[in-house]
């Protein structure tokens, strides 16, 4: 599904520097993994480039692979081909941001339609379905603001599964939740993710939580160099 | 472009989730269009009036020789030909053309002149014309003078003064219809061509076999000459060219040429100012929509980022953001439409002089123009702001949201 070597990601100078190293990763079709480690050491920032938002330094491979065809993603940011890679994200991505990242004039089920309908699907069904097994069906017709933020993460869950992704990048999707609603949200988003065969990556502060859940888990380390400036890279390769 | 109908829906929830701030656009934009159609309404309108009672008026068309001049039938019938010539008839010396008329119920003399009248003649306008020697137009002056109306038969006399003698010829001439006031204000009767020619034959001493007056029988009709003629300009804009041919040929006229002039140059300065007006203004909306579009792009930051994130394209970002200024410039369009539509009839229930004229007034196609516009300046403005869209990462947004 996706494959990186000798990946690289810098941002700012001297100490201000932030250096993510990621030598190798490989992610396959169904697998799914946990990316835990502490605040601030570039968990978000591996989730970015995964899912094409973020153009990467330098990367001797970047290929994502769906059943067809496989794309050489860093060839892509190299030629700017902003219209591939957003082809990429709409077909075969789902992203669970930490804040729900909800579009506020669009309700409940609009929001989940979305990724849908930007694809030509028509309703199926599938948002009422997510939406009951999410635990939202009332919560359908409001608009994000007017939702509890366990209730908006679940939403951003149900949106980023309505397009059948075969890929699911979750940034912290319980972080904001407490103990006993975190371990629903992330049990509803594990099931629904392994009914549809989606590969997930869900990165999380909470190793205990992860484990709990069943995730085989890859720890990011940060290490101060010598410049002040800081390295992330994953400790243990998969 | 990546389906038009989700990007414009999505705009259009997003532009009715913001109403107050679109309500602001909307209202910047209508500060600007409605002043502006008020302005063209005016201009427009008080131009056409002028214009269109010039042209009501057909005396402002006539082009009147002066002096004496020898013009012949082919001439003249050379001139009606003519693209710029709506009715030209030549006329007899004036001094030949009169007549005395008689009711013969009231016994009540009118001398009137006599004025060459055929088809198309601007001044009988929907009025039957004259074609037998003995049939006239009366004027209103000379109608209510003689107490004679359409349908009337009139005494005509000719008088001339042979060898010292005065001799009188006289015809009945019935009167198929009567003048409005203001097509001519002077006692005069409106003929055939053959009357007046009647006339002058017989008071040159001639013989008028048609009428069976006596008189000199050797001079042909071939070899007529007309001291004048009866012209008519086909529009305003023609006077000038004809005065101009006429120049050309050292013939003297007559023309109301500097009062179309003074109506024409209104026009073209009140356009100037118009012009001036509407490029400063629309230069500010301009300016304006661009900014709102910019701002809308910052302030939308967050959404613009997620919507990246799940794969809209640059293009449909962009139209997402000029979409939305799309939907202020209809709304604009429209309540601009409707405030001037209020103030046009105010103005012209202060200003209206007369039926049918206005002081402010707009066209259908002055309204599409003014849409069109407004949607162009609106498109490019706020393409031109929104074009910031392109820069807008979708990492840089959506931790935010």
């Amino acid at each position: 599904m996706i494959s990186l070597q000798a990946l690289r990601k810098t941002r700012g100078l001297g100490t201000q520097r932030f250096s993510l190293e990621i030598e190798r990763l490989e992610l396959r079709a169904g697998q799914q993994l946990a990316l835990v480690g502490p605040s601030g050491c570039g968990k978000s920032t591996l989730l970015d480039l995964l899912a094409m938002v973020l153009q990467p330094d330098h990367a001797q491979q970047f290929v994502f692979s769906s059943d067809s065809q496989a794309f050489d993603v860093c060839q892509l940011w190299q030629d700017q081909r902003q219209d591939p890679l957003a082809q990429l994200r709409r077909r075969h991505l789902g992203y669970v941001l930490q804040a729900g990242g909800l579009l506020g004039f669009l309700d409940v089920r609009s929001n989940i339609a979305l990724p849908r309908q930007v694809l030509g699907l028509g309703d199926d069904g599938s948002v009422q379905r997510l939406a009951e097994q999410l635990e939202i069906a009332d919560q359908l017709d409001k608009k994000p603001a007017a939702l509890s933020i366990g209730q908006r993460q679940r939403v951003s869950c149900a949106r980023a599964l309505a397009h059948n992704p075969e890929l699911l990048l979750a940034d912290e999707p319980t972080a904001a939740l407490d103990p006993v609603n975190a371990e629903r949200v992330m049990q509803l988003l594990l099931r629904q993710a392994q009914a549809r065969q989606v590969a997930c990556l869900i990165a999380t502060h909470d190793e205990t939580l992860a484990r709990a859940a069943g995730l085989q888990v890859l720890r990011m380390v940060c290490r101060r160099d010598a410049d002040g400036g800081v390295t992330a890279t994953l400790e243990r390769q998969p | 472009m990546m389906r038009p109908l989700l990007i414009a829906a999505l705009a259009w929830q997003d532009y009715r989730n913001d109403a107050r701030l679109s309500a602001c656009s909307v209202l910047a934009l209508v500060a600007v269009i409605a002043p502006l159609l008020v302005l063209f309404g005016l201009k427009f309108g008080l131009v056409s009036s002028l214009t269109e009672r010039l042209e009501r008026d057909p005396m402002v068309r006539e082009i009147i020789p002066l002096g004496g001049g020898r013009f012949s039938a082919d001439f003249v019938a050379e001139l009606a030909e003519r693209d710029d010539v709506a009715f030209a008839l030549p006329r007899t010396r004036q001094i030949a053309a009169t007549a005395d008329l008689v009711l013969p119920a009231r016994k009540v003399l009118v001398n009137v002149e006599m004025i060459p009248t055929a088809l198309n003649d601007p001044l009988l306008q929907g009025l039957q014309v004259p074609s037998a020697i003995d049939q006239i137009v009366l004027s209103r002056t000379a109608a209510e003078k003689l107490g004679a109306q359409a349908g009337d038969q009139l005494d005509a006399a000719f008088t001339r003064q042979l060898a010292g003698q005065l001799q009188v010829q006289r015809s009945t001439l019935r009167v198929l219809a009567v003048l409005p006031l203001e097509a001519f204000e002077r006692d005069a009767l409106f003929a055939p061509l053959a009357l007046l020619e009647a006339a002058e034959d017989y008071r040159d001493g001639r013989a008028v076999p048609a009428l069976g007056w006596e008189g000199e029988t050797d001079v042909g009709k071939a070899h007529r000459a007309y001291p004048a003629f009866r012209l008519y300009a086909r529009n305003l804009s023609d006077v000038e060219p004809l005065r101009r041919f006429f120049a050309d040929r050292q013939l003297l006229v007559s023309t109301q040429a500097p009062a179309i002039a003074q109506v024409q140059s209104l026009s073209r300065n009140l356009t100037l100012v118009f012009w001036i007006i509407a490029a400063l203004a629309l230069a500010g909306a301009f300016a304006a929509v661009c900014a709102s579009a910019l701002a809308a792009v910052e302030r939308k930051r967050r959404e613009l980022s997620v919507m990246r994130l799940l794969g809209f394209s640059t293009a449909a970002l962009l139209a997402f953001v000029v979409l939305q200024a799309l939907y202020s410039a209809v709304f604009a369009a429209g309540i601009g439409a409707a405030l001037y539509a209020l103030a046009e009839s105010g103005l012209n229930q202060l200003f209206m002089q007369m039926p049918g004229e206005y002081a402010s007034h707009l066209l259908p196609s002055h309204y599409l123009v003014a849409l069109l516009a407004v949607l162009l300046a609106s498109a490019a403005a706020a393409a031109l702001g929104g074009w910031r869209v392109a820069r807008i990462d979708a990492c840089e947004g959506i931790r935010d949201v």
